[in-house]
């Protein structure tokens, strides 16, 4: 679902404007954004695209500006467009083929759910469940290899970040005391990587959560429960 | 002891120049480029002010340090820069150790050096690890020979600048881990 490229001037400017956006600058940069687009829908939402694909997936050192400039424009059409580009590269990125090695994709996803979590949680909005469901996917990474791990575990824990800075999805939340069990199940699992370990333990510590008092529910080894889980890591086989 | 600068990682080109051409050719590397941060330098003090004030007015996010500046001063500059307050750097030499700010991307050489040692401190990295950017030389008349020295004595290849170039060569995730 690739937006048309506007016409070269119109993306020159654009481009020239995230170039140079900065923390004290966001009225006007928002302001010239309005003027350079007018209300058209279409170059909104490509602009939406761009600033998920080129921007937000590779420079996660300015996300929190990033998030700035939507609350500035604060146009419900521009987030909604953005939220659901998010979502669609997110998905991608978790059925795409799982390869050890590679860490430009792992690094994507990282910096996607760190987007993700700031523009929903860290805004006090949930992450719905058909979007994505973030349990399930720690369960079926689990049951289906370590590779998928090494994607879906610095994924999640990117997303929860932004539970420190939400009022709503701060501990006691039950969605996120619900992730954070199965978390520290796997946790006590012995074939879990140590990488992955310190993951968890560092994401627990940011929440300021104790990771030993997290009850453990026992439904990561339940294969039953995998078995009927919708499945997001993989396309179904066509039968 | 001084660690050791690289080219390594880093793409260089060229872009042949009138010295009137420069602030064009700058508006227009920043309408084609996907900048994360640049450093922009200059060959004097003064030239550094003048340019940073004159972008500025065309809209660029820029601070400016340069070598008569007071060093807790720069020290200042140096540090919001590096923790992204503003998104463009112009100064003058006074990098001694290259850039180590993993979040710039691109630099520019606005003004040509003359010797290959300051191309080196403006353009090499140091560190173990490879930082991938691009460093683009606007090149005037007069630089011609010294681009050619600068190349044989670094033994490095500075290619003029192509239509288009490709992201994989200084956005950093496509080659590696970031964080």
């Amino acid at each position: 679902v690739r937006v048309k490229q506007p016409p070269e001037q119109i993306s020159d400017k654009v481009a020239f404007t995230f170039n140079n956006l900065s923390l004290s600058n966001l009225p006007q940069k928002a302001q010239e954004l309005k003027e350079i687009l007018n209300n058209d829908e279409q170059l909104w939402k490509w602009v939406a695209q761009y600033l998920v694909i080129k921007r937000v997936s590779l420079e996660h050192n300015f996300h929190s500006l990033y998030a700035g400039l939507l609350n500035t424009l604060n146009m419900v059409m521009l987030f909604d467009a953005v939220l659901s580009e998010t979502h669609r590269n997110i998905k991608i990125l978790l059925l795409s083929d799982k390869q050890i090695n590679n860490i430009p994709d792992r690094t994507l996803l990282k910096n996607l759910g760190h987007w993700l979590g700031m523009i929903t949680i860290g805004r006090n909005k949930p992450i719905l469940s058909t979007d994505l469901e973030i349990k399930s996917l720690i369960i079926e990474a689990y049951h289906t290899g370590p590779q998928e791990l090494l994607y879906v575990v610095p994924f999640v824990s990117k997303i929860l970040e932004s539970c420190t800075k939400s009022k709503i999805f701060q501990q006691p939340n039950p969605w996120l005391m619900g992730i954070m069990s199965v978390l520290a199940e796997m946790h006590g699992l012995p074939d879990f990587k140590l990488n992955l370990k310190f993951e968890v333990e560092v994401l627990c510590k940011q929440l300021e959560i104790q990771l030993n008092e997290l009850p453990i529910h026992n439904i990561l080894i339940n294969k039953e429960y995998f078995d009927k889980l919708e499945k997001q890591l993989s396309m179904p086989v066509p039968t | 002891l001084m660690e050791e600068l690289t080219l390594k990682g880093i793409t260089q080109y060229y872009a042949f120049v009138q010295e009137r051409q420069k602030v064009h050719c700058l508006n227009t590397l920043f309408s084609k480029l996907q900048i994360n941060q640049s450093i922009i330098f200059c060959n004097s003090t003064q030239r550094v002010e003048l340019l940073a004030k004159k972008i500025t007015d065309l809209g660029y996010s820029c601070y400016y340090i340069h070598s008569k500046m007071r060093q807790d001063h720069r020290n200042r500059v140096f540090h919001d820069f590096r923790n992204g307050l503003c998104r463009n750097l112009v100064c003058s030499d006074l990098f001694t150790r290259g850039i180590d700010i993993q979040a710039v991307n691109v630099v520019i050489n606005f003004d040509f050096p003359k010797l290959s040692e300051t191309y080196l401190h403006r353009i090499g990295r140091s560190g173990r690890f490879g930082h991938y950017g691009i460093a683009i030389s606007l090149i005037t008349y007069e630089d011609r020979f010294s681009l050619h020295k600068i190349e044989q004595e670094l033994g490095t290849e500075i290619q003029p600048i192509p239509k288009q170039i490709d992201p994989s060569l200084y956005v950093a995730e496509y080659q590696m881990g970031g964080d």
